[in-house]
């Protein structure tokens, strides 16, 4: 599908994602060998976005999985659709009312009705889940299975099974098996430790948060609005905050929040004004935002506090 | 290439790296599929098939350049920086010197860098490989450099380059020559740096092939040394994921509730009513916990352990507040909820080093009561992780009667051997009778069983 790394890379910035070397490496790998990416790092720095950016550039139709506790298989899966097996027995009452008729005893109708069971356990009556309809899609496909790490650890064996195979058995109607293999992203937060055997299964791709050269792209390539100066600033304040000690550091998104707010605000410059109407769009946290306060804005050099570390 | 990347792996694999088979044979393919024209990416395929852990990557960062080369420039012969008369002179001057050349400037003049076999031959000379860390491939590799004859190099250099004078070697080429010999003697050392921490990589291969398999779960935690702490700090990972699949088992077996009419009521609308689908009450089995551990020196080894199994366990705890004392008592949740619990637990010890005999578990219950009772209420399990010694303070049983009233259950650890219960200063006998269960936890064996009951029924 792409043909060198670098083909890779220019997909996705076609798409207004800027990847590092290693993202595109990674992707280009994983297009190769058929392998599930695990995708970890913080929260908001694109993981999620990889994928959707992935699934546009490759023209793969875009199936998501969103984990959380307590997801099984019915909800990942598929389902009986109960209520359409009702409405149709009512209504096809009159002719099964048909076929009995004939019947002579009890156990010829018993019979007579067990050879159209397959009716009502037909594809028809399967509600299917993002998973089974992955695997079967006609057209080239990515599933995004979002934060796997709020899974429970049971689901995540059941994956195993699904990722080596790409193939599904539904009891009543026998295995169901991929007619195009699907590419597989998973993205974790890293809220609990998955078990090594689903990561044996995949490439590993942890993205950090963006240089400070690559978030600028970011920022100008998302909010083109932003003028250079005042993106470069806004950009350098984020840095120097990811330096601080925070409970919740800035993502790339909020960067990307806060940028268009200075935007909407049309802000000329970064004062502490401005800073301070805005900066709850940065930080969410009461103690980050007073800790921040405290962060000098004309310092220009490192990230340095006026008053040191808090007591806490 | 192929024999480079299997004992790179190995490398890995002795540094605490988990690497299966089948990874290893994905990044033979993945090598395939991409080629090796290009370092970075070469390195980024490595990285992506074989390490999928983020506190890997340090390691792999430190081995790579080990088994696959700086991208050092390699060295230069006199030939690329003297012009044929200077070359003619260089000559001359190593003919009178002759016979007093050594090994080292040979090469360096030569641009010969040693080959796999001498360096090996070094290497048996100069003793046992040196130790995993980067300042100790710096002293070998100068080691190695002495003997090849560093100490007499400045003198010969010195002569030379008189001679060199003496000959009408212009003051430009002659500077040439001392830039192309410095440059040459710094390829030559990092190539001896390189081999030096290769060597260091494979010793620790082979000592770690060497260890015996880990029967240190039944070591007792007064007599680990720090080595065997940390070997069992790892296998802390694997009992969590065992205890943790436990645990969930027990909670998908565990007997369902009673039916749950309001929830079936709404679930079967659709079916007109018609009760196809029953629903039951969750049982609530994960349980609340509030661990009050005594980090003092006598039982610290225990108390980070428990803190890690809990940590480790978080998705099968509802909810878990810890605490610490030694003569006063500190919440230490926060420490765990914002960081990973290897760096909390770390954290914790350095804000509340421990003091000579200044345990006071009285005055820190009593703190407890006072302060922190809140966390505490009928769903909740109190562990008290300790050896109950109390030097001689009052041990404040009101207090521990109080919490015992409100608490679900009272469990009691104690990494003391049970014949030193109740000798000296310990009221652990006191403290007893007022405990839903005590458990003596003075191996991970035992610590891992005994947080194994806390998920039962």
């Amino acid at each position: 599908m792409f043909s060198s790394i670098q083909g890779v890379a220019d997909a996705l910035v076609g798409q207004q994602y800027i990847p590092s070397e290693e993202i595109a490496t990674v992707l280009f790998l994983a297009e190769r060998l058929g392998k599930p990416v695990l995708v970890e790092g913080p929260a908001g720095v694109g993981k999620t976005e990889l994928a959707k950016v992935w699934s546009q550039a490759t023209g793969r139709r875009l199936f998501r999985l969103q984990c959380y506790e307590g997801l099984d298989e019915s909800k990942a899966l598929y389902e009986w659709e109960y209520a359409k097996q009702m409405l149709y027995t009512q209504l096809l009452r009159e002719k099964l009312h048909d076929l009995l008729a004939e019947a002579t005893s009890l156990a010829d109708a018993a019979d007579r009705l067990a050879r159209e069971e397959d009716v009502f356990f037909s594809e028809r009556f399967l509600l299917q889940r993002p998973l089974l309809r992955a695997i079967q899609a006609d057209v080239p496909s990515l599933l995004l299975i979002d934060e796997i790490d709020r899974s429970d650890a049971e689901f995540e064996a059941f994956l195993l099974e699904v990722l080596s195979d790409f193939q599904v058995s539904v009891p009543e109607l026998g295995t169901l098996k991929a007619k195009v293999h699907p590419a597989v992203v998973l993205t974790s937060n890293n809220t609990r430790e998955l078990s090594d055997a689903l990561k044996r299964r995949c490439l590993y791709l942890y993205i950090d948060y963006p240089s400070i050269e690559q978030e600028l792209r970011i920022v100008q390539l998302k909010v083109p609005e932003l003028g250079p100066e005042l993106a470069r600033q806004a950009v350098e304040l984020v840095q120097r905050l990811r330096q601080l000690d925070l409970r919740k550091q800035p993502s790339v998104s909020e960067t990307l929040d806060w940028a268009r707010s200075l935007v909407t605000l049309n802000a000329a410059a970064i004062d502490e004004a401005t800073l301070r109407s805005t900066i709850t769009v940065l930080l969410k946290h009461e103690r980050d935002v007073l800790r921040a306060r405290r962060l000098r804005l004309s310092d220009n050099g490192a990230g340095r506090e006026e008053y040191g570390e808090t007591p806490r | 290439m192929e024999r480079r990347l299997v004992e790179f792996v190995a490398a890995l694999r002795a540094a605490g790296v988990r690497v299966s088979v089948a990874e290893s044979e994905d990044c033979f393919r993945a090598v395939e599929a991409v080629g090796v024209q290009d370092r970075t990416v070469f390195r980024d395929i490595l990285a992506a098939s074989l390490v999928k852990e983020r506190r890997d990557l340090p390691t792999f960062n430190d081995l790579f350049p080990l088994y696959f080369g700086h991208g050092q420039p390699p060295m230069l012969r006199p030939q690329d920086a003297l012009s044929e008369d200077e070359e003619e002179l260089l000559r001359q001057a190593l003919e009178e010197l002759a016979g007093r050349l050594n090994e080292l400037l040979r090469r360096l003049l030569d641009a010969r860098a040693l080959s796999q076999e001498e360096l090996e031959a070094m290497q048996r000379q100069g003793g046992p490989p040196p130790r995993r860390s980067p300042r100790s491939r710096d002293w070998r590799a100068r080691q190695l450099l002495r003997a090849l004859g560093l100490k007499e190099l400045e003198e010969l250099l010195n002569e030379l380059f008189e001679k060199l004078a003496a000959l009408g070697m212009s003051e430009e080429g002659m500077e040439r020559l001392r830039a192309l010999l410095g440059h040459n003697l710094e390829a030559l050392e990092e190539q001896l740096r390189h081999f030096a921490g290769q060597a260091a990589a494979r010793q620790h291969v082979e000592e770690q092939e060497r260890r015996p398999g880990p029967d240190l779960l039944d070591r007792p935690f007064s007599h680990l040394s720090e080595a065997e702490a940390h070997a069992l700090r790892q296998e802390v990972r694997r009992l969590a994921a065992r205890l943790r699949s436990r645990a969930a088992l027990r909670q998908r077996r565990g007997r369902r509730g009673g039916l749950d009419a309001k929830a079936t009521v709404r679930a079967n609308q659709r079916y007109a009513g018609v009760p196809l689908d029953l629903r039951f009450k969750r049982r609530r089995l994960k349980p609340k916990l509030v661990l009050i551990c005594d980090i003092s020196t006598s039982v610290r080894f225990c108390a980070e352990f428990l803190l890690r199994l809990i940590y480790e366990l978080q998705d099968q705890v509802a909810k878990a507040r810890s605490f610490a004392f030694i003569d006063h008592l500190e919440e230490i949740s926060d420490d765990f909820n914002e960081h990973h619990p290897q760096e909390a637990i770390v954290s914790v010890l350095r804000r509340l080093p421990a003091g000579h005999y200044n345990t006071d578990l009285g005055q820190s219950l009593a703190q407890f009561c006072h302060t922190k009772l809140d966390a505490v209420d009928r769903r909740t399990t109190v562990i008290i992780l300790g050896d109950g010694r109390n030097n001689y303070h009052d041990p404040r049983l009101d207090c521990f009667e109080l919490m015992k009233r409100r608490a679900r259950r009272l469990v009691w650890m104690n990494p003391e051997a049970p014949h030193l219960w109740g000798t000296g200063d310990s009221d652990i006998q006191q403290y007893i009778p007022h405990c839903y269960s005590v458990h003596k936890v003075s191996t991970l064996a035992e610590l891992a069983a005994a947080v194994d009951r806390l998920f039962g029924a």
